[in-house]
């Protein structure tokens, strides 16, 4: 298989957008073209989840490679729920791995704000099974309240460790002027102060307000080569060197071990292995906090810490911006925001900036080596990207 | 006659199933829909709950509580809870009822209730 290195990125604001969900889809598409020096592409991947639900727009990456005027050029759209991101990213490696395909541009978008948050929240929820957890009224963030009661017992992670991966996370997308949320919170004002139950109500006990990502728009696009192309191209040679991806249970009453998240083990240790490095060589990593307790939880399933350590490292500072191995550094899906289609490609756009050295304010000094784990369903899709600088 | 939910039997090696599903999870020979339904217990133990606050539009109550039970024969659902005070670990019971209607129908789940 030949060598995938990612010659082009960029995205849109993670926001509210007032334009179409095409459009989101090719303004980050035009700046990775600029960004990678390139006005031809073979091949186009658009990840999305939502288009034919909450926006009545089937067949996105028809639209969108038609838009950019990119035809003859394949397109296809690619859903894997909230990781459709990089499980595009993945199908474009592939097409390059391969040979089929030399340039290939993997675009994520989504415009969830069409819709009010309680519609937005129901579409996300048919992620579950229809008969034995939708009909219950189950949605993502009531999963991850009964995954967090059970991780807090076992484990004695408390509402406090909670709040400060929230607070890390705020402040990171405070440097990201790309963020959804501007907003510095601290853990006195959302855990103690007497307004703390008003500001940060419950939404699925344990869980509160400041425990959940914000709903987004946004778009996001990396544009994928081979060596011989990226070498031409004269940019900083950053290889997509490890692709994994595991599946796990529907239900989640299903897992013998309700705390255990085997397909973030499971796609975690194919990225690494594939790419030849091991969880301790990491040096930045993007991990899907679309609940606070997600990012804890997923720093020890990786293998970056051990089970029920995560919010030990947290309240040490490892994962802080300044710390041993900082963890979402863009502000994550809780501060940056999670369009659902687009965030798998974000996390990416995030890693490249980091290890290219462009990420500005956030900059975590002399990045090789990062990390991206893109999480689908409650934990039953998940899909981890591994990718080193070479020079 | 009491409604019932039915879990699956593998008829090849036993295995129960809930939900349904094609394929047996154990020994993965089960390729023709040769499951037995069995009725689920009503018994069993609370492995973790929630209150969840924001609902999906189709639910006329400010506050549902849901949770992940194992039942006496070892099967886990999800369901919704009765429980004035609920605790990981307490012994609870089941019955089928209406947990959620739409302009479509009305759908029947489990919803548990303190163990007396």
């Amino acid at each position: 298989m030949r060598e995938v290195y990612a010659i082009g990125s960029a995205m849109t604001s993670f926001s509210r957008l007032e334009y179409p969900l095409s459009e989101i889809a090719a303004y980050p598409a035009m700046f990775a073209m600029q960004d990678a020096g390139i006005s031809k592409i073979d091949h186009l991947y658009v990840a999305n989840m939502g288009g034919g639900r909450v926006n009545g727009q089937t067949g996105l990456a028809s639209a969108v490679v038609d838009s950019l005027s990119l035809t003859p050029a394949g397109a296809e759209t690619i859903e894997n729920g909230p990781a459709s991101g990089a499980s595009a990213l993945k199908q474009g490696w592939m097409a390059v791995a391969s040979g089929l395909h030399d340039v290939v541009m993997v675009i994520g978008a989504e415009r969830m704000r069409e819709v009010n948050n309680l519609e937005a929240t129901d579409f996300v929820a048919t992620l579950t099974h229809p008969l034995a957890e939708y009909i219950y009224g189950v949605t993502l963030p009531s999963l991850a309240g009964m995954f967090t009661r059970l991780y807090m017992e076992k484990y004695g992670v408390t509402a406090r460790h909670l709040a400060m991966v929230a607070v890390k996370n705020h402040g990171n997308a405070c440097l990201n002027p790309f963020a959804h949320l501007h907003q510095p919170i601290t853990v006195e004002g959302i855990i103690d102060s007497p307004e703390a139950m008003t500001n940060n109500p419950f939404v699925a006990d344990p869980l509160r307000f400041f425990d959940c990502c914000p709903v987004s728009d946004g778009g996001a696009c990396v544009i994928l080569a081979s060596a011989e192309t990226a070498k031409k191209l004269g940019k900083p040679m950053i290889r997509l060197a490890g692709v994994g991806q595991a599946t796990d249970t529907h239900c989640v009453h299903e897992r013998a071990e309700p705390t255990d998240l085997l397909a973030v083990r499971g796609a975690a240790r194919q990225a690494f292995k594939m790419a030849g490095v091991k969880p301790s060589d990491v040096d930045v990593a993007e991990l899907h906090d679309a609940f606070t307790i997600l990012e804890i939880v997923e720093s020890e399933e990786v293998g970056f810490f051990k089970k029920g350590e995560g919010h030990l490292a947290l309240e040490r500072g490892d994962t802080a911006l300044t710390g041993k191995l900082p963890i979402n550094t863009s502000g994550g899906l809780k501060g940056k925001g999670h369009p659902v289609g687009a965030t798998g490609v974000g996390q990416a756009h995030e890693i490249i900036l980091q290890l290219r050295g462009d990420a500005g304010k956030r900059q975590v000094k002399n990045a090789k080596i990062g990390f991206t784990c893109n999480f689908g369903g409650f934990g039953n899709n998940v899909v981890c990207l591994t990718f080193i600088r070479e020079k | 006659m009491a409604l019932e939910i039915y879990a699956y039997q593998c008829k090849k090696c036993g295995q129960l199933h809930y939900p349904y599903r094609m394929v047996c999870k154990k020994c993965g020979k089960n390729k023709h829909n040769e499951f037995d339904p069995v009725p689920l217990p009503k018994k069993g133990k609370l492995v973790t709950f929630t209150e969840l606050y924001t609902l999906p539009g189709d639910f006329a109550v400010a506050t549902l509580w849901l949770g992940i039970v194992q039942l006496e024969n070892g099967v886990a659902v999800t369901g919704q809870l009765r429980l004035p005070k609920p605790k990981i670990g307490m012994n609870v019971i089941g019955q089928v009822e209406p947990v959620r209607k739409s302009e479509f129908g009305q759908n029947l789940g489990m919803v548990f209730y303190p163990a007396k």
